[in-house]
């Protein structure tokens, strides 16, 4: 429902919103003085992207398993778990040198329109953690910080603002924070010392979305609109004298036509989906991650600027596989196949594709051996019994960050392109072009035309984008 | 090319990867499957590996001082410019860079440096791999450092009350004979806005409209006075609201990081009986430093976390790091990883304090690397005395909070003085609060009010009477600046938002609406059984609203929170199921307290919220709102126009 006061006039002051919020007080300063050095920098950076979507693989997805194909061994009693590599056969994909595991086939028949990197190594942080690993992924610095590290989505949304006035520019679908590591899942999921206008607009049910930006249940929309008005009528009503400064006052009243703005706006429908096509929704609907895809793809075509859709961490629930790991692939591949490769082909069709970056990761791989340093044994690490008897052990249990594998579509990203290598054997380590946090997020910002080398000041010293500005992106990625 | 060394390194680094091609030695896997990992050069950190080069062995001649041979090497910029002989360094060639033709004696006449040490193979070895991996600069100074702000307090003398002077407060006096115009010509706000701003700031929560009659119609003279003196007595709503205060200095919480395995302890007990007691404040930060028992050493522990911790992080440094913030107003975080490039304070001053509280011996490293030698226990400012660093743990804990709190440590009364005239007035004597080299814009005004803090047995109670019965509080609101400069005059407090907590009380006050229970587990002095209502928002686990409205998250040290209004807060405000359900059940509520008559609702409703009746006007567009005969939800809709109204959310 547009409302009738709308008007031009108003949408110049919303968008100076952003710009009011970034200079209140304690707010983070860009540092002009940190913009990218001609002599390191010597394209000027074009975004080939204007969206970044991340689909997170929250646990740990084995590389070999998914996307990095190795020897195949079917299960059989009595089998070494040392020689165990991928637990799924091999399948081609639409480009002739990049294979995947069986149960990706529908991913595999868009690869030509992708790159994927074989070689992302997740950092030691001594030991694998996957709530440390997932901070240090989501924000590029390892915890703990001194100050409060921003998630890329609230850097993201800092730098570049929302691409519609408006829509909240940083949203993450998918996750719930009652769970046992819900503080630490905290952690990670805010805007820092960046401010909490920056911070993630949470989504954790995508068939819920639309009450997040709906009035509250129970309430009409006529009421919804007769209460805001009545509260427009009591601001003008109010003696002069008791507003609090103009600043302050006109801060909080345009956050609240904000909010009604959105709530009423075109876009809040893109939250609905009830609104989807059965069919399209069908395919989509493989379990919350499908829908939170859907969601991703509607919020892209209303003009979100940076979403992250999460298959939900949850202590040894989905990617988190400490047994049964092929088995609880099987369905994993399941739930993932079907609308990662509905939403790239949805975000072709419409013409959206060569601005919208996706990227699909996880906070590390697996193996069925090594975990950490392998000649170390870790701290509550998966048992591996000296032979396999039983179908739970059958698969990679341990947590691993010699390699990883790491999708991107569309942005400007190469297409058909595959980055890195393994080791055939397990476990499978990179041995060339290995991809570090820092480099993959300085492609993911080159990307959105951000440098790697963007700094904010916090507490007078800089706090740069990728760690102290050393990423450096993958030039071979890009068109 | 320096993605790639870049990449490798890390590929080094992972040592999973390299363990690796031992272990696979072992298994029946054959050999040649293994590619050989080549040897690359670790990548070179300018901070930690060159800066220390350059600052020992050339900077004396080629910087700022002194540029010898028109050379300066104190920049990328100027080195790549270089001197007389032309570029010191060629990005990506140190084979043709003559920095390292010149420091590796290649020619015997031309050795560089010409005074002192030679540089070692290592050294050349590594300006070499800088110049190759791109010649990367370091963090760059960003401001310049403010020199060191005096330790001592001045002497001040009050001057003395000129005849017709409206206040004999030392605070107005002090900043009245620089400014006469705050005492002759400002006229004090009115009743009714002093007593909003003393309820708010001592005890976080509006007044009731029968306090404020009570106060209105009181006559006595001197009854600010007897209101601020009587909240201050209220120990428990008192204790309730300054909690929150200190449990973000403290990073205090019911839930968060660390607690999950025992990695974190809370302080709260120790924390609300300290404030319900008002301990003084000497004995307050002693505690926390020197803990006489678990209660109090949370804080001083800091937060464990699980795996391997970046070296400014462990236990010991965050202690360093938080007690200098927050009892000191100084930023050792960047000290605490090589010599500050934003103040005067060195590696080997953070580690000093942190070796105070380190259980064994404490090895020094610069920028997450050991450089060989252990941290030696030391305070911060040596003119004070010194921490003996062989005395076993407790001595040195004990000499510590003794250091801190000696009288002749003026940073530690002005500190906290400073702290609370921040939040009473909305901007501090010294700014950033944290920042207590910065120059004061009235330095005899601290000096006072930490002398007086010392003075009074660190009554901090006594402090902000001080400070709320004074004309300068009393003044007419000033607009909230984006950023206050340090040295800009005082005007008269600043309009401030109420905090997160603040807000939910005052919704829940409006609405009389309570939760069942707190989840802070405190027992409060002399009373037996579950925490006794109503419970503050300050008890409970920070919910959707809380955090939208800007509680942090309480990992880091905060001082201050910002007060700016966001669009994702106005749609949990819009929407949200928290404020939903509270303004609900407070609509049954004030219907079953008011039934169905309009205007007498709409006044109460105003007197509650705002603790004045509504105007004509306001009265009649709430009455048309709530209809002839109103329902809950049209209660419930006037409850949220008000609570959204910048008057209800402001002090001013």
């Amino acid at each position: 429902m547009p409302d009738p006061n709308w008007n031009r006039r108003d949408f110049l002051k919303t968008a100076s919103a952003a710009t009011l919020a970034a200079l209140s007080a304690g707010a983070a300063r860009r540092l002009p003085g940190f913009e990218p050095e001609p002599d390191t920098q010597p394209e000027k950076i074009t975004p080939t992207a204007d969206t970044l979507i991340v689909l997170w693989m929250a646990g740990g997805m084995p590389h070999t398993d998914t996307f990095d194909p190795k020897r195949h061994m079917p299960f059989e009693v009595g089998m070494d778990p040392a020689r165990l590599a991928s637990t799924f056969p091999t399948i081609d994909t639409a480009v002739d040198n990049i294979k995947f595991t069986a149960g990706l086939e529908k991913i595999a028949a868009v690869m030509d329109r992708g790159a994927l990197i074989r070689s992302y190594t997740a950092a030691d942080l001594g030991f694998i953690l996957h709530s440390r690993h997932q901070y240090h992924w989501h924000t590029g610095y390892e915890p703990p910080q001194t100050v409060a590290a921003p998630h890329i989505g609230a850097v993201i949304a800092r730098t570049l603002g929302p691409r519609d006035p408006v829509m909240p520019a940083f949203i993450d679908i998918g996750q719930t924070f009652d769970n046992g590591e819900g503080q630490e899942l905290r952690a990670f999921h805010q805007a820092g010392f960046l401010g909490s206008e920056y911070g993630p607009f949470l989504l954790p049910y995508p068939n819920q979305a639309a009450e997040a930006i709906r009035p509250p249940a129970g309430m009409s929309i006529d009421r919804f609109q007769n209460r805001y008005k009545a509260y427009r009528k009591l601001i003008e009503a109010t003696p002069i004298g008791q507003h609090g400064s103009e600043y302050q006052h006109d801060s909080l009243t345009r956050s609240l036509d904000n909010a009604h703005r959105l709530l009423s706006s075109p876009a809040a429908k893109a939250f609905d989906l009830s609104l989807e096509p059965k069919a399209s929704y069908d395919i989509y609907n493989t379990g919350r991650f499908g829908q939170g895809c859907l969601l991703a793809r509607r919020l892209t075509e209303v003009g979100a600027r940076f979403i992250e859709v999460t298959t939900e961490y949850v202590p040894f629930l989905h990617w988190d596989t400490h047994d049964n790991g092929h088995t609880r692939l099987v369905d994993l591949k399941k739930q993932i196949d079907a609308p990662i490769a509905q939403l790239v082909r949805d975000l072709e069709e419409r013409g959206l594709l060569d601005r919208t970056l996706i990227v699909l990761a996880s906070e590390f791989s697996r193996d069925a051996m090594v975990e950490g340093k392998a000649d170390q044994k870790v701290q509550d690490q998966v048992d591996v019994p000296p032979t396999l008897t039983e179908m739970k052990h059958y698969g990679l249990h341990r947590h691993f960050t010699g390699a990883g594998s790491v999708l991107l579509f569309g942005g400007g990203v190469r297409k058909g392109m595959p980055y890195g290598k393994t080791a055939d054997e397990r476990p499978c380590t990179t041995i060339e072009n290995p991809v570090t946090i820092e480099n993959l997020h300085a492609t993911m910002y080159r990307a959105m035309g951000i440098s790697p080398k963007l700094a904010y000041e916090i507490e007078r010293r800089p706090f740069y984008v990728t760690k102290d500005g050393t990423g450096v992106p993958i030039r071979e990625l890009f068109a | 090319m320096a993605e790639r060394f870049w990449a490798w390194s890390v590929l080094l680094s992972v040592s999973a990867g390299v363990a690796w091609l031992v272990h696979a030695q072992g298994l029946p896997a054959p050999a040649s499957h293994v590619t050989p990992v080549a040897p690359i050069p670790e990548p070179i950190d300018f901070d930690r590996d060159v800066r220390p080069i350059l600052e020992a062995h050339c900077w004396k001649c080629h910087s700022t001082q002194k540029h010898r041979g028109d050379l300066r090497l104190d920049s990328r910029d100027a080195v790549i410019k270089g001197g007389e002989s032309g570029p010191a360094a060629i990005s990506g060639r140190s084979g043709e860079s003559l920095l390292i033709e010149l420091v590796s004696g290649v020619d015997p006449d031309r050795i560089m440096p010409d005074e002192g040490p030679r540089l070692t193979q290592p050294q050349i070895d590594t300006l070499a791999a800088w110049i190759d991996q791109g010649l990367v600069w370091g963090t760059e100074v960003v401001v310049p450092a403010a020199p060191r702000y005096e330790l001592a307090l001045k002497q001040i003398t009050v001057p003395p009350a000129s005849a017709g002077s409206q206040s004999s407060n030392p605070i107005d006096l002090i900043i009245g004979s620089l400014a006469q115009e705050i005492d002759a010509s400002s006229v004090p706000v009115s009743d009714r806005l002093y007593a909003r701003r003393v309820f708010y700031d001592v005890i976080g929560l509006p007044p009731t409209p029968s306090e404020l009659e009570t106060f209105l119609g009181n006559p006595a003279p001197d009854k600010r006075e007897n209101l601020v003196q009587r909240l201050l007595a209220d120990n428990r709503r008192y204790a309730e609201h300054w909690l929150t205060f200190w449990n973000d200095c403290l990073r205090n919480d019911y839930a968060g990081t660390g607690y999950i395995d025992g990695g974190r302890e809370q302080i709260t007990q120790w924390l609300f009986e300290a404030l319900y007691n008002n301990m003084p404040y000497d004995r307050f930060v002693s505690e926390l430093v020197n803990p006489p028992s678990n209660a109090s050493a949370g804080f001083s522990k800091g937060i464990i976390w699980r795996g391997v911790v970046n070296a400014s992080q462990i236990p010991p440094m965050q202690a360093a790091q938080n007690i200098s913030q927050v009892f000191l107003g100084l930023n050792l975080k960047c000290a605490s990883c090589h010599d500050s490039f934003i103040n005067n304070w060195k590696l080997s001053d953070a580690y000093g304090m942190a070796a105070v509280f380190a259980e064994e011996p404490l090895e020094v490293n610069r920028c997450d690397r050991p450089i060989g030698t252990l941290a030696k226990a030391g305070f911060l400012y040596h003119e004070l005395g010194e921490i003996q660093p062989d005395a076993p743990r407790a001595d040195r804990l004990r000499q510590l909070s003794a250091l801190l709190i000696a009288r002749e440590n003026g940073r530690f009364t002005r500190t906290i003085v400073n702290r609370l005239w921040a939040r009473l007035m909305g901007r501090g004597i010294v700014e950033p609060v944290d920042e207590m080299d910065n120059p004061p814009w009235n330095a005899d005004l601290l000096d006072f009010l930490a002398a007086d803090l010392f003075d009074r047995g660190y009554d901090l109670k006594k402090t902000l009477e001080l400070i709320l019965t004074s004309r300068a509080y009393q003044m007419a609101a000033t607009p909230s600046a984006e950023k206050f400069e340090s040295a800009a005059p005082f005007a008269g407090p600043v309009v401030r938002r109420l905090g997160a907590e603040e807000f939910v009380d005052a919704v829940r006050s409006l609405a009389g609406i309570w939760p069942d229970k707190s989840d802070a587990r405190i027992k409060v002095p002399g009373v037996d059984g579950p925490y006794p209502g109503p419970i503050r928002a300050g008890l409970q686990v920070a919910d959707p609203l809380m955090l939208a409205l800007g509680r942090p998250n309480r990992e880091q040290v905060v001082t201050s929170r910002p007060g700016v209004a966001t669009t994702l807060q106005a749609i949990e405000l819009t929407n949200g199921g928290v404020l939903d359900s509270i303004l609900r059940q407070g609509a049954r509520r004030w219907l079953s307290e008011y039934p169905a008559e309009p205007r007498s609702l709409v006044i109460a409703i105003y007197t509650r919220a705002l603790g004045r009746p509504p105007t004509d006007s306001e009265l009649r567009d709430a009455v048309d709102l709530l209809g002839p005969t109103p329902g809950t939800a049209a209660v419930q809709d006037l409850l949220w126009a008000i609570t959204m109204l910048p008057e209800f959310q402001l002090i001013s």
